[in-house]
């Protein structure tokens, strides 16, 4: 009782900003099969495998792009990461696919469905909304480059999920802005979207994590995905 | 008659069943994708007879392709596939099916990759897809550039090519270049040949080497694109002119023909704009001999709205001039084409989509020496120099 009491004006909080901030029910996440090595991906290395320019990831994995057919993360996915609107998107594997030069995606239905297919197929890479469920399947972090210069990611540290929200399924992405010092160190992270608690939490990981040391301070933005379902 | 039969029943039969088409299957545990297409058109002209098809009376419906193809992805690397192509344009293409392309391709990295056999040519921003109706919101791309009966001119290599995307960071966004080499050869059943057996003569072959790069700028400003193509290409002619006592050959290897194009692209949200120049060069005849020029220019500038999520307009206007003098006695029309066009796309589904499409041409080109739509063939008497057009055109892809 005494812990219920404890969690409720947190539950309160976060339901309460949820609902304030629409876009981040908009939200999606990465998610690859486990065959994956990779925990993160870049902006532009995402872009690359779902236009079909990469077939295999840095780290040698091979990798199948999976895609929706429609719904809220399928658009919030071709703005953020495609920059292409369903149309075009359709058009340009098409052009592929009627020139011999690509394949025409494996396209999924709902979300269920695609994590379900992603953590069947070796090699398959998706997106789902935030809310979705994805047991079985791994959870890519997205980083984005701002600068000049990709800053490869050396250490790591996982935030820690508070467990009030992980216990209430109570998940997202969050966003932050992320300055990386010339000597690898991140200087500072904010919080530009998501959850302000789970925020609180990547923060404080992220400010942990170690870059290959770059002639200049450079700026990335930073994707980290809390699925309850894991 | 038979081969019309043939592939009217091959059109029918792809529209009823493309929900019954499996799009993917295995083979040897290798995932086999199968795509097709096809469209229907029907053309009515004012006056002019318009692209071989007799369209001035009640107009035609001899406006038929389809197209199919198979191709799996048999390592991360490595794909390979084939499509045939088939139509009957009035009096081109005549059914014959054609190996439209046949390939291996095999990319190193993503800067760095190789094809092998029968390729579509790049050139410009449509050369390789204008036959793919469904990518493009016109019925007929702007004939100043991609005019419907030449296509065979360009449309493919059987040789290879080098290919490659290269990343040039946020600042500078990225290039795609290819470069490629091969033969190529006019179909029997194309314009051109078309041409040369309205002429009273037997049309062997026009073949020759083909070689060239493209080279294309995703610029920084979100959604440009910018590129530049060159094409040479050698033709050898064997024509053969016949008599009484037999066939005469006519057989000549002539210069290197060019090609030089310029293109932009702009997509922004619902909005597509687009615009391609054309210089193109061509030495007919043998060297020294009976040597001859045509160099011909064109342009185009078009752009398209998308105003709600199934329904397209646009328009464009085409530019096409001959760089050669035109002899003072042909009359008013000769040595230039200019079109302007609107259209209107609705896309039924993700499978149909219909178009209407109305062109205001002013012009015919030069038919005699180098064709674009309009032939003294099937206009006996005589080319007027406007020509009002309502195109309809219905097509489906899987």
């Amino acid at each position: 009782m005494k812990k219920t009491f404890k969690t409720f004006p947190l539950l309160v909080a976060s339901a309460g900003i949820a609902m304030l901030l629409p876009a981040f029910a908009g939200n999606v996440k990465i998610i690859a099969n486990q065959s994956v090595k990779a925990d993160s991906i870049s902006a532009s290395e995402l872009k690359s495998v779902f236009l079909e320019e990469k077939g295999s990831l840095s780290d040698g994995s091979r990798v199948e792009p999976v895609i929706s057919r429609g719904g809220s993360a399928h658009e919030a996915f071709l703005k953020e990461y495609l920059g292409k609107s369903d149309s075009d998107l359709q058009t340009y594997y098409r052009s592929l696919v009627f020139t011999g030069k690509g394949s025409m995606p494996k396209a999924i239905a709902s979300d269920s469905e695609l994590a379900e297919y992603v953590s069947k197929t070796r090699g398959a890479i998706g997106y789902v909304s935030s809310e979705t469920r994805t047991d079985g399947v791994k959870t890519l972090a997205v980083l984005g480059v701002e600068n000049d210069g990709v800053r490869k990611l050396i250490t790591r540290v996982e935030p820690v999920y508070p467990s009030a929200l992980h216990d209430n399924h109570i998940g997202g992405t969050v966003r932050l802005k992320v300055t990386i010092a010339p000597n690898g160190s991140v200087e500072a992270a904010e919080l530009v979207g998501g959850n302000p608690i789970l925020g609180e939490s990547a923060v404080a990981a992220v400010k942990r994590w170690v870059y290959a040391a770059g002639p200049a301070v450079t700026k990335t933005d930073v994707t980290i995905p809390f699925d309850p379902g894991r | 008659m038979y081969r019309r039969i043939v592939g009217l029943v091959c059109v029918c039969l792809f529209a009823v069943h493309i929900p019954l088409l499996a799009q993917d299957f295995k083979v040897f545990d290798r995932n086999v994708q199968i795509h097709g297409f096809a469209s229907q058109g029907f053309v009515h002209t004012s006056d002019n007879n318009w692209l071989t098809m007799y369209t001035s009376n009640v107009g035609s419906g001899e406006f038929t392709d389809f197209g199919v193809n198979a191709s799996t992805q048999i390592t991360d690397k490595l794909r390979v596939g084939a499509q045939l192509y088939d139509r009957n344009l009035g009096g081109l293409g005549q059914w014959y099916p054609t190996l439209d392309w046949a390939y291996a391709q095999y990319k190193f990295t993503p800067w760095f990759g190789i094809r092998g056999g029968r390729v579509k040519t790049v050139l410009g921003l449509y050369n390789d897809t204008q036959d793919l109706d469904f990518l493009h919101p016109y019925a007929l791309l702007p004939s100043s550039i991609y005019s419907v009966d030449i296509r065979d001119a360009t449309i493919a290599h059987d040789g290879g090519d080098f290919f490659g995307d290269i990343a040039l960071g946020k600042k500078l966004g990225s290039i795609s270049y290819t470069a490629y080499a091969g033969h190529r050869a006019n179909s029997p059943h194309g314009g051109v040949a078309y041409l040369i057996k309205s002429d009273g003569l037997i049309f062997n072959s026009l073949e020759g080497i083909q070689y060239g790069a493209d080279l294309r700028w995703q610029t920084p400003i979100k959604g440009l694109l910018v590129g530049a193509s060159h094409q040479n290409q050698i033709n050898d002619e064997n024509f053969a002119l016949p008599t009484p006592g037999g066939n005469i050959p006519i057989v000549s290897s002539d210069n290197s023909d060019w090609i030089n194009q310029f293109y932009g692209e702009f997509t922004w949200n619902k909005l597509l704009v687009d615009a391609e120049f054309r210089r193109s060069w061509e030495d007919t005849g043998t060297k020294g001999v009976n040597e001859s020029q045509i160099n011909t220019h064109g342009w185009y500038v078009g752009g398209a709205y998308r105003i709600v999520k199934r329904v397209q307009v646009g328009s464009y206007y085409s530019h096409y001039w001959v760089g050669f003098p035109i002899p003072s006695i042909l009359p008013a029309g000769s040595g230039h084409d200019y079109d302007k066009v609107v259209v209107g796309r609705i896309d039924i589904n993700r499978y149909f989509n219909l178009k209407i499409e109305g062109h205001f041409i002013d012009g015919y080109g030069y038919p005699a020496v180098s064709p674009i739509g309009f032939y003294y063939a099937n206009n006996p008497q005589g080319l007027k120099p406007n020509t009002n057009a309502l195109v309809v055109k219905g097509g489906f892809n899987f």
